[in-house]
């Protein structure tokens, strides 16, 4: 294996295949998450949250469509995969299934799978795959937002009422054992990544997600170190657990009811 | 739980002076940061700051946004402000 920077026409089909896949549950997560961030702009606990919570909608959409052009270099219409796959082919972490009932949940999000997201993201980056060398870095930059605002309002909601601490300890102890399946895949096309250099190793990723976010998950009660991924009924075409995005959400995502307005 | 005023300032470049850009309300100063930075993000700040309003100190003017903090902080220190404008200023 080179450390040189590769581009996706040096690549053997199974691998091409491999990175289609990783590329495609990254930007489906970004896509799903800035809906989930967006059903807050209204109903978070201040406007000034509600600001916050738009401008990381914002941001989330904005890496998902960097991340779907990238599928262009692997021959594959971005356009098609944006706006036109059944819902059953989403490839989105599936912590973001279902609408968030809660602050102290979407709280809880913000930290224990956006977070997966950046670490996801900065292995991506740190890997041989040239075009997520050059464009994934800025995503981060952004990114640092966000932990900072998801760390600030989990250590307050961890610190404050036994009864805040303790949904948000259960919200995120619910939704880490498949998150950390997301983001360490133990499958051949992930390995395939790793042996080639674009990606870390799933348990390099799990140990930069247990070091970053662990004091303050452990904060809230959660044993993120005696949290093991969940990789049963483990879907390989599309790098996640059985489900999918509820439709009303990929409706959205999708952007069909936007086109419905369309004026030819 | 309590919210906080917090004034902001911003400048555009390295040598211009920090302008006062608004207000947000948040919990802590850690959340202010936040905030701030996702409200008041129409430019490409060099610098932005937040300053908690109940610690800016009126030299000049006894009522106004920025003297509630101090009035609030105690009403003893209110009383110390002199009344008018000692400092000149419009009344």
């Amino acid at each position: 294996m080179t450390d040189l920077p590769t581009t996706a026409g040096e690549l053997d089909p199974e691998l091409r295949s491999a990175l289609r896949r990783h590329i495609l549950t990254l930007a489906d997560s970004k896509r799903v998450l800035g809906i989930r961030y967006s059903d807050w702009l209204l109903g978070s606990p201040s406007i000034e949250t509600g600001i916050a919570a738009s401008s990381m909608a914002q941001d989330e959409w904005g890496h998902a469509r960097l991340l779907y052009a990238m599928l262009k270099d692997l021959g594959e219409d971005p356009v098609h995969v944006e706006q036109e796959r059944a819902v059953e082919l989403w490839a989105s972490v599936d912590a973001l299934d279902e609408p968030v009932p809660d602050w102290g949940a979407l709280v809880g999000i913000m930290v224990a799978v956006d977070g997966a997201l950046s670490v996801a993201l900065e292995g991506f980056a740190g890997g041989r795959y040239d075009p997520a060398r050059s464009r994934v870095p800025k995503m981060l930059a952004e990114e640092e937002f966000h932990r900072d605002l998801g760390l600030a309002w989990f250590r307050r909601l961890g610190s404050g009422s036994a009864e805040a601490a303790a949904h948000l300890s259960r919200a995120v102890t619910g939704l880490l054992p498949r998150t950390l399946a997301w983001l360490a895949p133990e499958d051949r096309p992930y390995t395939l990544l790793a042996e080639a250099g674009i990606v870390p190793a799933g348990t390099d990723l799990l140990a930069r997600y247990r070091e970053r976010w662990g004091a303050a998950l452990e904060g809230a009660g959660v044993d993120v170190h005696g949290t093991h991924p969940e990789r049963s009924a483990w879907d390989e075409d599309r790098s996640r657990g059985p489900g999918h995005p509820g439709l009303e959400a990929v409706e959205r995502a999708r952007g069909d009811r936007n086109r419905a307005l369309f004026v030819e | 739980m309590e919210e906080i005023v917090y004034d902001v300032f911003a400048r555009k470049n390295r040598g211009e002076p920090l302008h006062h850009v608004g207000y947000l309300d948040a919990l802590d100063d850690e959340l202010a940061r936040v905030y701030a930075w996702k409200t008041y993000d129409e430019e490409n700040w060099f610098e932005m700051c937040v300053v908690r309003r109940s610690h800016i100190i009126p030299v000049n003017l006894a009522e106004g946004p920025f003297a509630g903090g101090r009035r609030a902080s105690s009403a003893r220190e209110a009383r110390e402000i002199p009344a008018g404008q000692p400092y000149g200023g419009e009344s």
